[in-house]
């Protein structure tokens, strides 16, 4: 319902003294992807449950990229360009938020829920990081030569609570 | 804490008048003006009684203790009750129980062979003992009086008085405020300060890290401290070739061990183990393949953080020192599974100017079967690097030992130098946990150190164990390790339990993989001799000697690295546990106040460079 109202905020001007004018959000899908990257990760994947276009276009990798780069504290400023063709080739932004990021972003949660033992300045997760983790699963997961996969990769393991993994 | 304890100890001093007046059962409405009451639970407070809410557990199992104690004895000890109790002042309830339990398990008789040493353990956690001092230190100190040893009297034996006790670091206050109790308390329950050896207890179930305690907590489950008593009377034992005594005591420590739960059962299965193979002489253990033993590390890996810790601190070093090179080339001298590069190079890809051209020459030992792991590896990480695009060449060496790679295998092949651009590559070397393993060969490691200095690197990373399991006597070496694998079998276990929910099957296979690879540690530090003992942990400062000889001077690690451990550990169930400290521009990664491991980065010295 929310959503509906905000491009409803942005028309208004436009309006006039004849009322507001109704704005369908699912006419206008990049309109759509802007609104959805700012949400949190759970709140966006359960937005893609909404519909399918709504399914569509929370699985850009855009949306995604936008809603990492929001959890994240970026060290060092990279070239963003370098950065999205490395993670692409890693697995995308959302396999990033699903596998690193989003366990991380609980686990420090849970943390901070326990006590205040943890210095501050470990409690965010900082996108070199997450990064070096997520090659690391993605390196797991290239298996052997002749196609022996060998156990299941499992360095992502200690962020993971007792769900499925993959 | 350490206020806790001030305030039990100014009121030790006046008001045992108190005390006297209200006799056995009365509340008496005490409220102190320490302000260091936070904690402090409040209802109990409003009653009279301080006692610590991270305690209240505690408190009330010996509670329990007492109350069974005092309806199953017999009636001669309840004169000494009646008489006894209004010395104490019960407000400080914890303390108090702790006095009254003292009392109560003295008159026992002790069945334990001779104690030569004395230790605390809280109930069924393991021995998380910090020992800065070494045993041998205090080898010429005097024997344990009738004070030393709480809890038993101590049966004379002349084993007792030359072995070293163990010793703990200690906070100098916590002397001061021991001595206006009462003097019988102390006797029965804190260890003696006869040698100058320092007392403190860790209480690992109150997760206290830093400040030392001065004690007092008389360990309900007698087994535990049995089992220490056992463990450590075998070493001596068989430093001393009494293989019978020694024979005798590994049996009862199996028993002993089965009444433990958690990590000191562990602990214990494993020295107990490695102990009957040095005295019966089941050496050496069956070399596993290498296709095992790199399972086992991949699974120690996965369990817990030391490695990855080592590995993302030795990248950043490396990272750092790469800065603004075309070419690198980084030389690891144990490959295994590659799972260090992965973060490098992805590191390496997204630093600004772009990535270098990467070279890496992985070297490993020979594999018995027709497999060949380190292509494999090389060849994972190729694919990596042409997803990431990075130019990565891949070299692998097999080599059964260090000290057989001679530099000129390592160095750029002929002919291909100076066709490619961009200048002489930067030389990294890269050494996780390998050259202790050299060390059982003399003059190997300094072959190897040369070896490295002569590749002209920028930066040498080596990561180490941070423990000393090469002293010369072997009870030594038993001592000092026993303390570090309780530690460490300590982190992986509250690293599992640190979640609320229950452990997913494949952590658990995990930490069981992990479990046994120290085990194989154990029995290689304790059964094994010459040759065969290839775990030879030696300290970072041991380690720093031997890297100045060769001719390298330290870099420091920066706080670039300091960061990202402490950001890596916070995302561990049990961060609050681990600890990374900066010493002297290395970094350790330790279990409370243990280090367990250290990194440190390293480069040729002036001195040596001219050369």
């Amino acid at each position: 319902m929310m959503m509906l109202l905000l491009p409803h905020r942005e028309e208004e001007e436009e309006g006039g003294a004849a009322g507001r004018r109704r704005f369908p959000i699912n006419d206008n899908a990049d309109l759509l992807a802007e609104v959805l990257g700012r949400l949190d990760g759970r709140s966006l994947a359960v937005a893609g449950c909404v519909c399918r276009l709504w399914s569509a276009v929370g699985r850009r990798e855009a949306v995604w990229e936008a809603v990492c780069h929001r959890h994240v504290a970026v060290g060092r400023a990279g070239a963003a360009g370098g950065t999205r063709s490395v993670v692409a080739a890693l697995g995308g932004y959302r396999r990033l938020y699903r596998l690193c990021i989003g366990p991380a972003l609980d686990r420090l949660a849970g943390v901070r829920r326990q006590g205040p033992a943890v210095s501050s300045a470990a409690r965010h997760v900082s996108l070199s990081l997450a990064l070096s983790l997520f090659s690391i699963d993605c390196y797991e997961r290239l298996g052997g030569v002749g196609g022996r996969q060998q156990q299941p990769p499992a360095s992502l393991l200690f962020l993971c609570k007792p769900v499925d993994v993959s | 804490m350490k206020r806790q304890h001030e305030d039990a100890g100014r009121e030790g001093d006046c008001p045992v008048a108190m005390g006297l007046e209200t006799g056995k059962g009365k509340m008496v409405p005490m409220m102190t003006t320490g302000d260091g009451e936070c904690g402090v639970d409040e209802l109990l407070a409003a009653l009279g009684y301080k006692v610590r809410a991270s305690d209240m557990a505690d408190v009330a199992h010996k509670l329990e203790q007492l109350d069974v104690a005092m309806s199953s004895d017999d009636a001669s000890h309840f004169p000494q009750f009646a008489s006894d109790t209004v010395h104490y002042d019960p407000s400080d309830l914890s303390t108090w129980l702790d006095s009254m339990l003292c009392e109560v398990n003295s008159p026992l008789p002790t069945l334990l062979p001779s104690p030569t040493a004395t230790a605390h353990c809280s109930n069924g956690h393991s021995l998380s003992i910090s020992s800065n001092s070494t045993v041998t230190k205090d080898s010429t100190a005097a024997p344990p009086s009738a004070s030393g040893v709480y809890d038993f009297e101590p049966v004379p034996s002349p084993a007792a008085a030359s072995v070293g006790r163990v010793v703990y670091e200690t906070d100098p206050q916590s002397e001061k405020i021991l001595s206006p109790r009462d003097s019988k308390r102390i006797r029965t329950c804190s260890s003696s300060s006869s040698s100058g050896g320092p007392t403190k207890e860790v209480a690992s179930f109150l997760k206290q890290a830093t400040a030392a305690l001065p004690v007092v907590v008389v360990d309900t489950q007698e087994t535990g401290i049995r089992l220490v008593h056992a463990l450590l009377a075998c070493g001596e034992a068989v430093q001393q070739e009494n293989l019978n005594a020694a024979d005798a005591l590994v049996k009862q420590i199996s028993v002993l061990a089965a009444f433990q739960r958690g990590p000191m059962r562990k602990v214990a299965g494993y020295f107990a183990e490695a102990l009957a193979r040095r005295i019966y002489r089941h050496n050496p253990l069956p070399q596993a393949d290498r296709v095992a033993l790199d399972f086992l590390h991949s699974h120690f890996y996965e369990s817990a953080p030391y490695l990855k810790f080592a590995h993302f601190t030795a990248n950043q070093a490396i990272l750092e020192a790469f800065a603004g090179c075309h070419r690198v080339h980084v030389v690891d001298f144990g490959l295994k599974q590659g799972m260090q590069w992965p973060a490098l190079l992805q590191a390496l890809a997204l630093r600004p100017g772009g990535p270098p051209s990467f070279r890496l020459t992985g070297i490993g030992p020979p594999q018995t079967d027709n497999s060949d792991e380190l292509q494999e590896v090389g060849w994972k990480l190729t694919m990596l690097s042409e997803n990431i695009g990075i130019d990565f060449h891949f070299r692998g060496f097999l080599a059964s030992s260090l000290a057989d790679i001679e530099p000129q295998m390592l160095l750029e092949p002929e002919g291909k130098k100076g066709e490619r651009d961009g200048g002489d590559e930067a030389v990294a070397v890269n050494s996780v946990m390998e050259l202790h393993q050299l060390l059982a060969r003399p003059g190997a490691v300094e072959k190897v150190l040369g070896t490295a200095r002569a590749l002209r690197p920028r930066i040498m990373t080596v990561v180490e164990e941070e423990a000393n399991h090469n002293g010369r006597t072997f009870l030594e070496r038993f001592t000092e390790s026993l303390h570090y694998y309780s530690s460490m079998f300590d982190s992986l276990d509250n690293g599992a339990n640190g979640e609320a929910e229950e452990e997913i099957e494949e952590q658990r296979r995990h930490r069981e993989m992990a479990d046994a690879y120290l085990g194989r540690q154990i029995c290689n530090v304790v059964a094994s001799e010459g040759m065969d003992r290839t775990e030879r942990h030696e300290t970072l400062g041991r380690w720093r000697e031997r890297m100045a000889q060769a001719g390298f001077e330290p870099v420091h690690l920066g706080s670039n690295a300091f960061k990202q451990a402490n950001m890596l550990l916070a995302l561990y169930a049990s961060g609050d546990g681990f600890r990374v400290e900066e010493a002297e521009g290395c970094l350790t990664l330790g279990w409370h106040t243990r280090p367990l491991i250290a990194t440190s980065a390293w480069r040729i010295g002036a001195a040596a460079a001219i050369r």
